[in-house]
């Protein structure tokens, strides 16, 4: 399946929100405002969602209706029938969509299998969770992380392709390495042109603080936007 | 189809980098328009005597070599107190507008470089930019004062700037001059860290014959040669490397053959340079020339490619050669080579000034036609460099002297071009594998996140690479601005006050 | 609300085609993650993190319950989702000069697709279809895609270079452990925070960390 690049994962999901109103605010409009809320890096709600790398959420309201200057297929054919018939060059126009309902967008590249992931999620955010698709189609039916993932699976789209640019590693293994880079590349630096028998010394201590074996060890915080010290 | 610029009609100094063709010293002055009629008069009378891009000397109306070049640039308050009309205003691109004051975010001018920290002058509302070169400074002089008398005819409605920093701790001088550098009396081409400058310039269709040598200059192909870039990438109005006309102002007169030019005075802290590559040449395997070598790109005694001359050894066999060469030859030691023999940095390494600001095809990192063209990442980002040392220095222990560098970069898009290599190359590394390290000799390196830089090795070697520690601030931002270049016709319509772009 | 999670930019692109169409993009994106080398330019790029391209039949929006009205749609839609490293504005030269052949291959059958090159009309058409991304969570702020996988290699390097050689005699271990430095020469850059994306970003940034601030500074009498 296109959604899976080896371990790396590419979940998809538009959720349709109901077409109904708080006041004077639309749901569409109530759910925009509350994900704009949601504090950013390290306080996101997704931060606490085991193995995300990247994740998104937006409202689409409507389909946008091209009308710039570009290719089409049956330009030139149209092109010709329209010396004909004007309706021809009518018909090469853009026609003008529109959606009926307004939609939930959620999109994510995770580690792992997909059921795990959607289980861990509802583990940590069901509040958020509630606060965005508690106005959408169906979603009165979730309960529990069986009927969450049953819904999800529902507003699923599959990927036709998915790229994976970094890697398809672990978040722990991925905040590790990070972490490793950083703390190896000082410690190259401050340790330049010392004799074998210090610079070894200096090294094991090294080891024995950054424990690079021990994803549980010292890393870096999922979200995490500031250097440690 | 050979492209056939009107050079006439094209500012001289976008062409022709005057200080290697016998201008050795320049001034620069900056106005501010205050009445709009009389400053278009003022205009005109200054349009009479600019250089244009002809060359000098031949053809059946040969223009002579002029004893003294003279240039001028808008800012956007100086094209708007001009009274170019708003529609054409609104072309011009938002950092243009903005000025470079406001974009230091964007540029890293923080810490010594910050606005407040420059000279006097760019805490006014500067308009107008005019420069002189001259084949002696009596010739500058002499044309000064017709600029002068130019002025006070104006009576107020054009005014002269004051507030360049210059020797012994003045700060409200009324130019800035720059000279080349002498080194025991003899002219050079260096800078006053002590490198060869001026090598390298971009090379675009149009050109004049002699200077259209595109090897080295002009953009990669694939089988390993070289063409000159589009027009387009430095002068508007003419197709660009993107097969389009470049974003540019209403009306077309106004936009065709000018350009921008981002003008930046770079005082250069010469003692922390000298104290730096002493202390760090000592812990240098290859020692203090070698190490000088690896911050910039190039040897510098004559500017020697470290890609070609990577040792000491390797670099008196370059030497010998440079020796016995014709000046064609040269300039294709100089210019013409590339970085495939060196995907490693072993022998230009990452954090080098000239792999920097031009990574040539190297950007594809050996894999050889995963782009549409090897220059695909570099060939939007060239920039004209033209302008002089200022300055002389007097003790070189100290960085308080009054020694730097004008540089005036020439490019069709300051944000594609200009912006983006200060904060994508020079202030930042991820383009080339090097997370957030900086350009040594440019980089605006902070005491409270200290820089390094690697040097890298050939991984087949038993050589270690070497870090470059706490790389201190270099250079710093002490003024500058965007300016907008015009072509002979456009200065025509300003001065006329016609433009209209209905 | 912002495109911008650290070095990461989100970008979100949706774009009309003909249903009948649909099936020649799906071929061309197959024969993509078939035979990952079509994919050459875009790896040696290496700013994206992850990217997707979805394509949703006209008649393929969820549709969840009764009540909700059934979409009407002419056209089928390309959805395209994408983590790179920079800003559009600053990278869409990047992106046409590098792989204009593998932008052209995936939106050419696209509703008034202009091609890549000329670059303006691209770069407006991308715009034009851009949607703004309400909240964007990115795990690794400080680290571009390069980084990611620099570190991957430095620390499986690391961990090997450890497991034989800490308790090495020392030179031995000074030989070795020079030997790693090589090898990791291109990987120990230091990472910071991303240089600005733009004078907006910067702006919402500065007023999300002074409305944090007042938060929580200890309540003077109100």
């Amino acid at each position: 399946m296109s959604n899976v690049s080896n371990n790396a994962y590419a979940l998809t999901v538009l959720s349709p929100i109901k077409n109904d109103h708080i006041g004077e605010l639309s749901y569409g409009d109530i759910v925009r405002n509350k994900l704009i809320e949601w504090d950013v890096d390290e306080g996101s709600p997704m931060a606490k969602v085991p193995q995300t790398y990247l994740a998104r959420y937006f409202i689409l309201d409507d389909v946008f209706s091209e009308a710039l200057a570009g290719g089409d297929f049956w330009g030139t054919s149209y092109d010709i029938l329209a010396f004909f018939s004007d309706k021809f060059r009518r018909r090469a126009l853009p026609k003008i969509d529109q959606l009926k309902s307004r939609y939930l967008v959620f999109s994510s590249n995770f580690h792992g299998d997909l059921e795990i992931y959607l289980r861990g999620m509802w583990a940590v955010m069901q509040k958020e969770i509630k606060e965005v698709w508690g106005y959408c189609y169906a979603f009165d039916h979730v309960h529990d992380a069986d009927t969450f993932i049953a819904y999800i699976k529902k507003c699923q789209l599959n990927a036709a392709l998915f790229f994976v640019g970094s890697t398809d590693d672990s978040l722990e293994e991925q905040l590790k390495s990070l972490y490793l880079k950083q703390e190896f590349s000082k410690f190259a630096v401050e340790h330049q042109g010392l004799p074998a028998m210090e610079l070894q010394k200096a090294y094991q201590a090294f080891i024995r603080r950054v424990e690079p074996t021990n994803l549980a060890g010292p890393s870096w915080k999922p979200g995490q936007s500031t250097l440690c010290k | 189809m050979t492209k056939v610029l009107d050079l006439h009609d094209i500012q001289g100094n976008i062409v022709r980098a005057y200080g290697r063709f016998g201008f050795p010293v320049a001034r620069y002055i900056f106005l501010q328009i205050r009445d709009g009629d009389k400053g278009r008069a003022f205009v005109g009378a200054v349009t009479n005597k600019v250089t244009s891009a002809a060359t000098w000397g031949v053809g059946p109306h040969p223009i002579p070599k002029p004893k003294v070049t003279t240039n001028i640039a808008f800012t956007y308050g100086g094209l708007k107190a001009l009274g170019v009309p708003r529609e054409s205003l609104r072309g011009f691109p938002p950092e243009f507008v903005m000025g470079m004051k406001k974009r230091k975010d964007i540029l890293g001018d923080d810490g010594p470089s910050a606005p407040e920290n420059w000279d006097s002058v760019w805490h006014q509302e500067v308009h107008v930019f005019v420069s002189f070169n001259g084949q002696s400074q009596e010739f500058i002089e002499q044309q000064c004062q017709w600029l002068l008398q130019l002025i006070d005819q104006s009576d107020g409605g054009v005014v002269l700037l004051r507030g360049h920093r210059g020797d012994d701790g003045s700060t409200d001088l009324p130019y800035q001059d720059a000279k080349i550098v002498f080194e025991n009396g003899k002219p050079t081409s260096k800078e006053h860290f002590g490198y060869t400058d001026g090598i390298g310039d971009p090379v675009f269709e149009g050109l004049p014959d002699s200077v259209l040598n595109a090897n080295g200059r002009g953009k990669p192909t694939a089988d390993g040669g070289w063409e000159p870039l589009a027009t387009g990438e430095f002068i508007l109005g003419h197709f660009d490397e993107a097969h389009e006309y470049p974003p540019a102002p209403k009306p077309f007169l106004l936009s065709r053959n000018s350009t921008f030019m981002v003008y930046r005075k770079l005082h250069q802290n010469v003692g922390t340079f000298n104290a730096y590559l002493e202390e760090q040449g000592k812990l240098y395997p290859g020692g203090k020339e070698l190490l000088a070598a690896k911050f910039v790109g190039r040897w510098r005694d004559n500017g020697a490619p470290l890609v070609s001359a990577p040792d000491v050894e390797r670099k008196k066999i370059w030497d010998a050669k440079f020796a016995q060469a014709t000046s064609q030859e040269r300039d294709n030691m100089l210019s013409s080579w590339d970085y495939d023999k060196d995907p490693n940095g072993a022998k230009c390494p990452f954090s080098s000034h000239i792999r920097r600001i031009n990574p040539r095809s190297s950007l594809e990192f050996g894999n050889k036609g995963a782009f549409d063209t090897p220059g695909a990442l570099s060939n939007r980002r060239r920039i004209i460099r033209r302008g002089l040392p200022y300055g002389e220095v007097k003790d070189p222990d100290r960085d308080d002297g009054n020694h730097g560098i004008i540089i005036m970069m020439i490019n069709a898009d300051i944000n594609r071009q200009f912006e983006f290599v200060q904060q994508q190359w020079i202030n930042y590394g991820n383009d080339f594998k090097a997370s957030n390290d900086r350009d040594i000799i440019l980089g605006n390196h902070s005491k409270e996140f200290p820089s390094k830089a690697v040097l890298p090795v050939e991984p087949d070697s038993d050589q270690v690479p070497f870090f470059l520690k706490a790389i201190p601030r270099l250079v710093e931002t002490r003024g500058g601005d965007y300016f907008f270049v015009p072509s002979i016709t456009a200065l025509c319509i300003i001065a006329e006050g016609t433009i209209d772009p209905t | 609300m912002s495109n911008i999670a650290g070095k990461s930019y989100a970008m979100n692109v949706i774009t009309p085609m003909r249903w009948y169409m649909t099936w020649i993009n799906k071929l061309i994106f197959w024969i993509a993650q078939k035979f990952p080398s079509t994919l050459r330019g875009l790896v040696t790029l290496s700013l994206i993190h992850y990217a997707r391209w979805v394509i949703i039949g006209r008649n393929q929006l969820p549709h969840l319950d009764k009540r909700q009205p059934k979409e009407d749609l002419h056209y089928s839609y390309m959805l395209f989702f994408s983590n790179f490293n920079g800003s559009w504005e600053q990278y869409v030269d990047s992106f046409t000069f590098s792989i204009p052949r593998g932008l052209d291959l995936f939106w050419k059958w696209n509703i008034r697709y202009p091609h890549s090159v000329p670059l303006t009309p691209f770069h407006k058409y991308i715009q034009y279809n851009q949607i703004e991304t309400n909240h964007y969570y990115n795990a690794t702020p400080l680290a571009s895609s390069n980084d990611v996988k620099s570190a991957k290699k430095l620390k499986a390097a690391l961990i090997e270079f450890d497991r034989k050689f800490n308790t090495a005699v020392p030179d031995q271990f000074l030989d070795q452990y020079n030997a790693l430095l090589r090898n990791l020469q291109g990987d120990l850059g230091d990472m910071r925070p991303t240089p600005i994306v733009s004078m907006a970003a910067a702006a919402v940034s500065k007023r999300r960390f002074e409305d944090e601030k007042k938060l929580h500074q200890p309540n003077v009498n109100i």
